[in-house]
């Protein structure tokens, strides 16, 4: 018995009917991220427990997620709105929870040749990985040249092992090389001509920044003195250089902490950082330098180096005090007290100040400030025509994620070079803009961000183990729980239905909606938490989530409940919408999953409260004989959720009383007091629905 | 605002029982409101109908659904022409005055109530709603502090409050603020407690002349020197 309408009339596309555009706004840590991931998505697939759909998604949109998963600065997270509430939701190990749960090792990616243009790539660094990859996807035939013996650029030479195991990046190079992009490793390439000569119709130079900044301080060649490059770049391929037992890094970036906690690995005793910043005001992020100090380096934080002493070998160095690193404009221009000094005595010296490019002279390349190529910013062309550039030599010293959107973006860029294509410029759509007002960020349920587990710091100084582990599931589901979905709440969809009734705002939990001075009701974007209450109570049936599948989803999943229903042929038939967090992600509803193999049919949906009162009805009217809905109650991320379960519910069993059915055959099952109370209920019902069937049938034999 | 309850579905079930083609219409203005007869009780409805139907057996019936911006203009019904061609009857879910107006506008077309009207009222909060007003043609709320003594009097009372006071609830419910009580403590706040001393003669609403018609133009229907409508 399915509805079919009488008249031909054209579906008016109305909320719930699922044919609604996707509207959400862009939220800040998909703006924030170089290469644009739907971070917003994926966290919320963790959430569900669906995690090889979280793996598509993020692979759709990064093309090496496992690199990231470890090793990304994660611009996102600086971003996340949900800081406003409590802490930043973990997106970085999130990222590696679901590549690492999701088997990203096991995914092959495929390339066909569909062009003849063949393109070289100058410099296997991220960029160059990235640019080859796409332009493989793309179908051009391409080469990576590399200087060196290994592939990889800084991720390889630079980032230490702890923090980014090589197997990881292994994969990803036999990954390329499977995909059909050729290699050649030791060769440095040291003119484009000689390239084009060869027959290469475009050529993308990210050569990286490679070359470390000197101190320009006396004594700076003396042996023992050793920048921070040449002195990863060693440990990495596997060389013990011995550093003694004191050993001073000159820098407070990222790269120093680097070098220091790789010095105190290789067995220094005492390893200290010497920064001219603050210590709240040093280049490395907070996490870097927070891990060197529990593995036990000292900062001496706002001195600059002056003379370095020795004869025949370091022996230390002089520290000045510095006063300010910056002036008044923000910019680099360090002042210092020359009369307080101290002096640190070492028997080596690691300086990590910074790095610029090496261009070739002979690729007659324009460079600017800092010795950087410079390009277009939008096509990455070079001064040179067909030659197109990025990464670190085009921006200095950056990171492997924008290095890898750099890659990306040229071998689009290339794509329409070699075929003559205008570049369209991407439209991302609006953003969702503003911060959360307190009134909404009191109703928001506190849970604090969980931190992968990792390595005690004397276990790590001991070798080049992983420091960071992986989450496990539950720890992974709660985190990505956290997510606020920024930019996906409700709006007033047709606002040519709305009454201005005002249910919205007497049923928001989060006191969202509200009137303007005209006293039109609106519902800021950047307040809402999608927790799509007013949606299935507005009268008017106006309001929609500004993502629709969340609520396509119901309809769409209680006919394949039917469907399978209808196959199996086994009465009665019992239907239960089923919160599928609470499902596949924490499990915590998996009392009703038991069930389910015992002929109960289960409709998961996006969180119980998107069930409305005529999906239940109609859960009845399409052949159910009983219907429950199961809710993650006090464990949901969002509040409320369960008081309005209830509430339709109730309303809902009053209706079949006046229609003859037993309210009996519908119930809401919240969760409350453990999972096991919950499986015994759900027991029981089944029991009882399964005793009015039988009485049913024998009622309906005897009548005969 | 008008407000309303819809009828018990077995009221509904009866009326409807000669019909085979029914079209529920919903009205987006007073009934979307009050929650009584909007989009989404639409649909609601329709659902819960064909629960009925499935239950009780026998010939499915065709439902169609839908919602007017408001039901008591002639002209949004106009929009309705085309769907009513297919149907036997028609569902109201507007107000008694919605109802009468699709009997006016489709004179062959039986048209059924499926809502209550019950009065002129506001929401307390979500789902509650108090009336306020008899709408009684000869409104005094000047003198009452601006709280109707007809409507939040139990007895409808111009002059009380009645012996049947008791801290400050009604005799008839213990529940129920007593509406004079209200009227005194509102017109003590407005220092204007002499207001409570006067008399107002009983009021014979059986002079009422039904129904009433109100002509807010220049000149009555019929005559010339108004704005005539084209
Ligand atoms: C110690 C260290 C730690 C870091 N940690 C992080 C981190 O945790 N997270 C993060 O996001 N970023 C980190 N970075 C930064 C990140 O590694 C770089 O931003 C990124 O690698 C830049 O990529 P790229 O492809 O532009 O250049 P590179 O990675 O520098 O690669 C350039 C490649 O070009 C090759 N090359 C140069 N000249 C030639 C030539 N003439 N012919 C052929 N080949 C040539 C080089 O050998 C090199 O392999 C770190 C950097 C360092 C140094
Ligand atoms: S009820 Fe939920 S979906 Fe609607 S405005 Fe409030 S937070 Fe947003």
């Amino acid at each position: 018995m399915r509805f079919t309408p009488a008249s031909p009339a054209p579906p008016v596309p109305r909320a719930g009917t699922g044919q609604l555009a996707d509207r959400s706004l862009v939220p800040p840590c998909q703006a924030a991220c170089p290469l644009y991931q739907d971070i917003r998505e994926y966290v919320d697939l963790v959430a569900q427990g669906r995690i090889l759909e979280a793996l598509r998604v993020i692979r759709s949109g990064n093309p090496f997620p496992s690199i990231c998963a470890y090793v990304c600065s994660h611009p996102c997270e600086d971003q996340c709105r949900r800081a406003q509430v409590d802490n930043a939701v973990a997106i970085r190990a999130l990222k590696r929870f679901a590549v690492e749960f999701g088997g990203d090792r096991l995914v092959q990616t495929e390339a066909e040749t569909i062009h003849s243009e063949r393109v070289a790539i100058v410099g296997s660094g991220p960029a160059g990985m990235a640019c080859a990859y796409y332009l493989r996807k793309l179908g051009y035939p391409v080469t990576i040249f590399e200087a060196h013996p290994e592939v990889g650029g800084m991720l390889r030479g630079g980032v230490p092992q702890y923090r980014l195991p090589r197997a990881v990046l292994d994969a990803e190079v036999e990954r390329l090389t499977r995909m059909g992009v050729e290699i050649r490793t030791n060769t440095r390439v040291v003119s484009l001509d000689l390239l084009f000569q060869l027959g290469y119709r475009a050529i993308f130079v990210t050569v990286g920044a490679q070359q470390s900044r000197r101190l320009g301080v006396p004594g700076e060649d003396l042996p023992g003195v050793v920048d921070a490059i040449t002195f990863l770049r060693e440990v990495n391929l596997g060389l013990k250089p011995s550093l003694g037992d004191r050993v001073v890094v000159i820098g407070g970036g990222n790269v120093a902490m680097d070098a220091a906690r790789t010095a105190l690995r290789l067995g220094s005793r005492e390893v200290h950082v010497v920064c001219l910043e603050k210590r709240e005001e040093m280049p490395g992020s907070a996490e870097d330098v927070e891990a060197a100090v529990e593995e036990g380096v000292a900062l001496n934080c706002g001195w600059g180096p002056g003379a370095i002493s020795g004869d025949s070998h370091v022996t230390g160095v002089q520290c000045i005090r510095c006063v300010s690193v910056f002036d008044a404009d923000g910019r680099f221009s360090p002042t210092y007290d020359e009369s307080t000094t101290t002096h640190l005595s070492c028997d080596t010296l690691i300086t990590a100040i910074g790095q610029v490019p090496q261009v070739p002279e002979d690729f007659r390349l324009r460079t600017g400030r800092g010795s950087t190529i410079q390009v277009d910013p939008v096509t990455l062309a070079t001064n040179r025509p067909g030659v197109f550039a990025g990464g670190d030599a085009v921006s200095g010293p950056a990171t492997a994620v924008r290095a890898l959107a750099q890659g990306r973006l040229a071998a689009h860029r290339i794509d329409d070079y070699l075929q003559h294509r205008y570049p369209k410029p991407r439209d991302p759509g609006p953003r969702l803009e503003g911060d959360l007002e307190p009134r909404t960020v009191e109703v928001i349920r506190r849970t604090g961000r969980m931190e992968p587990p990792v390595l005690a710091p004397e276990a790590r100084r001991k070798g080049f183990e992983p420091v960071e582990a992986v989450y496990d599931w539950e720890a992974a589901v709660s985190e990505a729980r956290r997510c606020l979905r920024c930019g996906m709440g409700a709006e007033i969809l047709f606002q040519d239905k709305c009454a201005a009734c005002l249910t919205c705002l007497r049923v928001c939990p989060y006191h969202v909606p509200r009137l303007d001075e005209a006293g039109n009701v609106r519902i800021p974007p950047e307040q809402c938490q999608a927790c799509g209450v007013c949606v299935g109570e507005c009268p008017a049936r106006a309001i929609a989530l500004r993502k629709p599948h969340d609520r396509r989803q119901v309809d769409e999943e209680l006919e394949h409940a039917l469907n399978a229903a209808a196959e199996a042929k086994v009465r009665p038939l019992i239907l239960g919408f089923c919160c599928q967090y609470g499902l596949f992600g924490t499990h915590s509803l998996a009392g009703v999953w038991r069930r389910a193999r015992a002929g109960v049919w289960i409709v998961p949906v996006l969180c119980a409260a998107k069930v409305e009162a005529e999906h239940l009805l109609k859960a009845f009217e399409l052949g159910g004989e009983a219907v429950f809905v199961a809710g993650c109650g006090e464990q949901c991320a969002r509040e409320n959720t369960d008081l309005w379960l209830r509430q339709r519910v109730e309303r809902v069993r009053k209706t079949l009383a006046q229609v003859g059915v037993e309210p009996g055959r519908l119930q809401a099952f919240v969760l409350a007091g453990g999972a096991e109370n919950l499986a015994v209920e759900l027991d029981r019902f089944v029991e009882r629905v399964g005793g009015l069937y039988l009485a049913e049938v024998m009622r309906r034999e005897a009548g005969r | 605002m008008i407000i309303a309850e819809q009828k018990p579905l077995d009221e509904m079930a009866r009326m409807l029982a000669p019909y085979s083609r029914v079209l529920i219409v919903g009205c987006g203005t007073c009934m979307t409101v009050c929650g009584a007869g909007g989009e989404r009780e639409v649909s609601y409805l329709h659902h819960a109908l064909r629960v009925a139907r499935a239950r009780a057996g026998g010939e499915p019936r065709i439902f169609l659904e839908h919602t007017l911006k408001r039901q008591c203009d002639l002209e949004f019904l106009d929009l309705l022409k085309d769907r009513v061609a297919e149907v036997d009857a028609v569902l109201s879910l507007g107000c008694g005055v919605g109802v009468q107006a699709i009997a006016e506008h489709f004179p062959d077309l039986p048209v059924l109530p499926g809502v209550n009207t019950s009065f002129v009222g506001m929401a307390d909060e979500w789902g509650v709603w108090d009336e306020r007003c008899a709408a009684c043609g000869d409104c005094r709320l000047a003198d009452t502090g601006g709280i109707c003594p007809i409507t939040r009097c139990t007895k409808g009372m111009l002059n009380g409050p009645c012996a049947g006071t008791k801290n400050g609830k009604c005799e008839a419910s213990p529940e129920m603020d007593c509406g004079w009580v209200l009227i005194y403590r509102r017109l003590e706040t407005l220092n204007q407690l002499e207001k409570m001393r006067r008399y107002y003669p009983p009021r014979n609403f059986r002079t009422i002349p039904r129904p009433r018609r109100i002509t807010s133009r220049a000149g009555g229907p019929g005559e010339t020197d108004g704005p005539q409508p084209a």
